[in-house]
């Protein structure tokens, strides 16, 4: 089973390399080749056709059975956990910079914690509020870093809290 | 040569004002997670380097090598305490380690793990200051030949000697390469792989890529083994080894300084294999090898010097001809280029006196840990107890938001967390992640040089065989690559026997 699922990875591995590669063929045909400066598809063509050869071997592993084994699989509990963190990640990155970073960051936190286990709301919420309060101060005054406003901190200037947010 | 008016001059800087305080600063949080299991050096320093930004060059770098030097020594002390290597260079260190710890000794071990990385990491802070300056001088008569046969070195090296394929080493580092070349051609200008969009005229920003790849890929995989994670029960006492002790590890010390230092210089290799080979020599060159395993302070001292002495090693070729030693200089590598230091023999020619301020800032980094670690072993102890919970997700968020204070781009975030999420089913499946960085910190010297030389020859390929020190370079990567596929199909012949074996048994 461990060798099946190692064996598939490395052909979805080579399905999406080999596509990469003829890519690489196709555009460099259409570069300039400007006078003196050397033949720009040379090396990006190199690079492809050694990357075509180590995956079509690579297959060549995979359908005659000698893919190495795979030695934690990912199932179950472990499997839904990355999965979550995946989703709620890429999430945050969609939110950020429409609520903001406070308020996202907060709501990030508080779902990962719950993801990860945690259950213990007092301890949850306090974390979820100190973090991203921390990082603000952090990155705002000490680093001088703005960070995503958003239209919760848009609002808060707006109705006069200028004061707290710099 | 080393000026040594500069180097007192550099110590001086190293101990005034806020570098101390970021030196210092830099070693804790660097112990802090070289102890916390699955946390790595390399992790450490992506995590840390858009703190460095707002502050002055050399107090960031500076800031970076005391993360560098404590994180390696940090990863001995969960390996003690908790028989898991905080770090994958202190695997040896459980050998010894943890059966003192049982032994009621943990203590003491934690003690002589301090002191022996102390002597090692300075032993070859010592020698990077006084080769560095010979090897640079050597490299100043480098052309576009020999900087594309040292790019082609560095990367057949890497990715033959890391991970378990060559295979997929070669496919890694491969695509790496591609990757480098997103963006604008060097030399022509027109831009290359960037489907159109402007966010791609640059490429992907390096070190978002960077923490993606090495920080946030293994906070990806601690969410994975959130549940496993061991709690630490040890009471530590007599931390300090008494001089007795320290004078019979003596010949260790010695040992295992020249093997880290050696091991370090070597491309691709770094603390991982220091510390395997430092404690395999102090235990076959020992009068009583059948003690080692049982819980001796040799077998602490040995792996732990090693490891720390290949620390200079590695910063060696990174910083004389702007080739990584390994994963953790290569995120160094990375930081230095942010602060607008190009590392390679031309920083030594126009920063002289930088280059100075650093080696002294590396020689106090290891004095400076040693402190910390014997006088918060404590405390660095009870931090292995951290609640993942909570940790996992302070991770992730010092990823997003140290990428995204690079350029105030939230494509750097999209970058990092699209690499964090792709170094995880990378490393999952047996990718290794190290060549992928080192393709694309080395593709761009390797390509631009290439380029160069044929400029240079009119497009005659053999300029790059004509010239002695790029040939020998060439002819060594050749013979480095053929011996690493080598050695890696057979330690995979043995990988496959011994299933065999084992199926047949049951």
């Amino acid at each position: 089973m461990a060798n099946l699922t190692m064996k598939k990875a490395d052909i979805i591995a080579v399905t999406i390399v080999i596509p990469i590669c003829l890519y690489v063929f196709y555009e460099s045909a259409q570069w300039p080749v400007p006078a003196l400066l050397g033949r720009p598809f040379v090396i990006p063509r190199g690079v492809a056709t050694l990357l075509v050869v180590a995956a079509l071997l690579l297959l060549y592993r995979a359908v005659t059975g000698r893919s190495l084994p795979l030695e934690n699989p990912l199932v179950g509990a472990d499997l839904w956990r990355v999965i979550g963190a995946a989703v709620i990640t890429f999430g945050y990155l969609f939110v950020v910079e429409r609520i903001g970073f406070f308020g996202t960051t907060l709501l990030y936190m508080l779902l990962f914690a719950l993801v990860l286990g945690e259950r213990r709301w007092p301890r949850l919420v306090m974390f979820a509020i100190l973090v991203p309060l921390v990082v603000y101060v952090l990155f705002s005054t000490a680093l001088h870093v703005p960070l995503p406003r958003g239209w919760i901190e848009n609002s808060l200037r707006e109705h006069g809290f200028a004061l707290i947010f710099r | 040569m080393v000026d040594l008016q500069l180097l007192l001059h550099g110590f001086a800087t190293v101990l005034s004002g806020y570098n101390i305080i970021a030196l210092v600063l830099g070693s804790f949080f660097g112990i802090i997670i070289g102890a916390i299991p699955g946390l790595t050096a390399t992790m450490g320093i992506a995590l840390l380097v858009p703190f460095t930004f707002g502050m002055n060059p050399f107090t960031g770098i500076v800031m970076l090598l005391g993360i560098y030097t404590g994180a390696i020594y940090g990863g001995g002390i969960a390996s003690i305490l908790i028989k898991t290597p905080g770090t994958p260079a202190a695997a040896a260190t459980v050998f010894d380690g943890y059966p003192m710890a049982q032994k009621g000794l943990a203590g003491k071990a934690i003690g002589m793990a301090t002191i022996a990385s102390g002597i090692g990491g300075t032993f070859t802070a010592l020698c990077l200051t006084f080769f560095a300056p010979i090897l640079a001088k050597f490299a100043l008569r480098f052309s576009a030949p020999e900087y594309f046969a040292l790019a082609v070195f560095g990367l057949s090296v890497t990715v033959t000697l890391t991970g378990k394929s060559p295979l997929k080493g070669i496919i890694s580092g491969c695509l790496g390469l591609l990757i480098a070349m997103v963006g604008l051609d060097p030399m022509g200008g027109f831009p290359r792989f960037t489907f159109g969009t402007t966010q791609l005229t640059g490429g992907f920003s390096f070190v978002p890529m960077l923490i993606g790849l090495f920080a946030l890929s293994e906070g990806f995989h601690q969410v994975e083994v959130i549940l496993t994670a061991p709690k630490v029960s040890a009471v530590l006492t007599n931390i300090i080894p008494r001089l007795r002790e320290l004078k019979e590890c003596t010949r260790t010390f010695v040992r295992s300084c020249i093997i880290g230092l050696i091991v370090g210089v070597t491309p691709a290799i770094g603390a991982e294999t220091a510390c395997f080979v430092g404690y395999s020599e102090a235990k076959r060159t020992s009068k009583h090898p059948e003690l080692f395993g049982t819980g001796i302070l040799e077998g602490v001292a040995a792996p732990q010097c090693a490891e720390n002495a290949s620390t200079g090693g590695d910063i060696l070729p990174m910083i004389t001809l702007g080739l990584p030693g390994d994963a953790a200089t290569a995120v160094l590598m990375g930081a230095l280029t942010i602060h607008n230091l190009q590392p390679g023999p031309l920083l030594f020619r126009d920063h002289f006196d930088l280059v100075h301020q650093m080696f002294a800032g590396m020689i106090t980094a290891n004095i400076v840990f040693v402190i910390l670690g014997l006088t918060f072993a404590r405390f660095f102890a009870k931090v292995i107890n951290i609640d993942r919970r909570f940790l996992v997700p302070l991770i992730f968020i010092a990823c997003m938001v140290g990428s995204y204070a690079i350029g105030n781009d939230i494509f750097d975030m999209i970058t990092c967390v699209f690499f964090g999420f792709i170094g995880y089913v990378i490393i999952r499946y047996d990718y290794p992640v190290s060549p992928m960085v080192l393709g694309q910190i080395l593709g761009v010297m390797m390509e631009s040089n290439f380029r160069r030389s044929m400029a240079m020859s009119q497009d005659d390929l053999l300029i790059l065989v004509t010239r002695p020190i790029a040939l020998t370079i060439l002819i060594l990567a050749a013979f480095a690559t053929i011996t690493g596929i080598r050695r890696q199909r057979k330690a995979l012949q043995m990988e496959e026997k011994l299933a065999r074996r084992t199926a047949e048994v049951r």
